[in-house]
């Protein structure tokens, strides 16, 4: 398989374990994985990669420190907001994008972008 | 001339966050300048019935930490040119902001907006205390039942006390027209012994508020609707428009008409 990470491998990694609910709020100099959803609301912010392994509904800031690198893993990625570094993405107004599959946000030539994970794909799922 | 503005009630979930956006949204609509300020911290809802969750970067703790400037944490609608909102933060409590802080911010707001319109918390309590401390005005909105009257009288009260408030308005949230008519719930003569504030207007109970409310869309834009049509003559009587409370016998609808005419009502 291809490598999706491109900084932030050899940093420490913090285990958030369950829901982060609405105001609860993660902030971790290397990567930061949630074992459960992410919910509006919710917030991580990480130096490093973010891997949700349930729902990101809420916002995740990854490489926050300036690394343009740093990637946003999620099974469902539905998220309020998506920042990685200076970027910042939000949902599309009135318009609710259901995934089916795990996916990936990156930024790529100046923009936040969403792929399909593992890479290769485009976005699949219900709008 | 500005105004600064409190929407508050005591008791929660009768409908301070629906009438803060709606009462923006029709004010901006008559094209007046509007920022409305949430001073919920920890439990914000304003931006989300505004449908302006997705864009907040910056918040009001942000701006009181000095972390970024005032303009850079409004929000502007995408509807209306002249309205915005500054959000609170929702993963903090109460404490990230002090009376003095509220005070700061309102003397800045007011210097660029017509209005500035602030969603106070429920409770009487920090949140509360500093929600109301930079305002000038109040707007206090209650339901149809005794405890949430009671708790607006007491909040009536504490506006005085604490903030030198004076003659707050009233505004009656869900007022449902038919059991008013079949003596089930308590009429506006009721509230008016107890309170004896000036009556601002009354948004009857409808369906259209919930709707509107998840979509983002606050319900005064929907022309059609009677709750809306209530919140623009609300929004007229701000104004200093002598707009004749709306008279709710008329809205049912055509099947109970004919009910009642042939006799089955």
């Amino acid at each position: 398989m291809q490598h999706v990470l491109g900084g932030a491998k050899d940093v420490p990694t913090m285990l958030v374990d369950g829901v982060l609910r609405s105001g609860q709020s993660i902030n971790f100099e290397g990567n930061v994985v949630v074992l459960g959803d992410v919910n509006p609301g919710a917030q991580v912010t990480a130096g490093g990669n973010v891997i949700v392994m349930g729902v990101l509904r809420g916002t995740v800031h990854a490489g926050a420190a300036g690394n343009e690198q740093a990637v946003i893993v999620a099974f469902r990625l539905r998220p309020t907001q998506l920042r990685i570094a200076n970027y910042i993405a939000r949902s599309p107004d009135g318009e609710d994008f259901n995934p089916n599959q795990p996916e990936i946000a990156r930024v790529r030539d100046g923009t936040v972008v969403i792929e399909a994970f593992p890479p290769g794909g485009e976005r699949q799922g219900k709008k | 001339m500005s105004e600064v503005i409190v929407v508050t009630s005591g008791k929660g979930g009768v409908g301070k966050t629906t009438v803060t956006a709606n009462i923006g949204c029709g004010l901006a609509m008559l094209g007046h300048k509007v920022v409305l300020v949430d001073a919920d911290t920890g439990l914000r809802n304003l931006d989300v019935v505004l449908g302006m969750e997705n864009r907040i970067v910056f918040d009001l703790t942000d701006v009181i930490e000095e972390k970024c400037r005032l303009r850079q944490a409004l929000i502007k609608d995408r509807r209306f040119e002249e309205l915005f909102m500054l959000p609170t933060a929702q993963t903090k409590d109460k404490s990230a902001v002090t009376a003095k802080d509220m005070q700061n911010i309102c003397a800045q707001l007011r210097e660029h907006f017509d209005y500035v319109i602030i969603d106070c918390p429920a409770g009487i309590e920090q949140g509360f205390q500093s929600a109301v401390a930079g305002a000038e005005k109040a707007i206090v909105v209650t339901v149809p039942e005794v405890a949430a009257v009671r708790d607006a009288d007491r909040v009536v009260g504490l506006l005085e006390a604490k903030a030198e408030i004076h003659d707050p308005k009233l505004i009656i949230n869900r007022l449902r027209v038919q059991m008013v008519q079949r003596g089930d719930m308590m009429t506006l003569e009721d509230m008016h012994d107890i309170l004896g504030l000036e009556l601002l207007g009354v948004i009857p109970d409808d369906e259209r508020v919930v709707v509107a409310t998840n979509r983002g869309e606050p319900v005064v834009t929907d022309e059609d609707s009677i709750s809306g049509r209530a919140f623009r003559h609300i929004v007229r009587r701000m104004l200093g428009e002598p707009v004749p409370l709306m008279n709710f016998d008329h809205r049912e609808g055509f099947l109970s008409r004919l009910r009642k005419i042939m006799g089955l009502g």
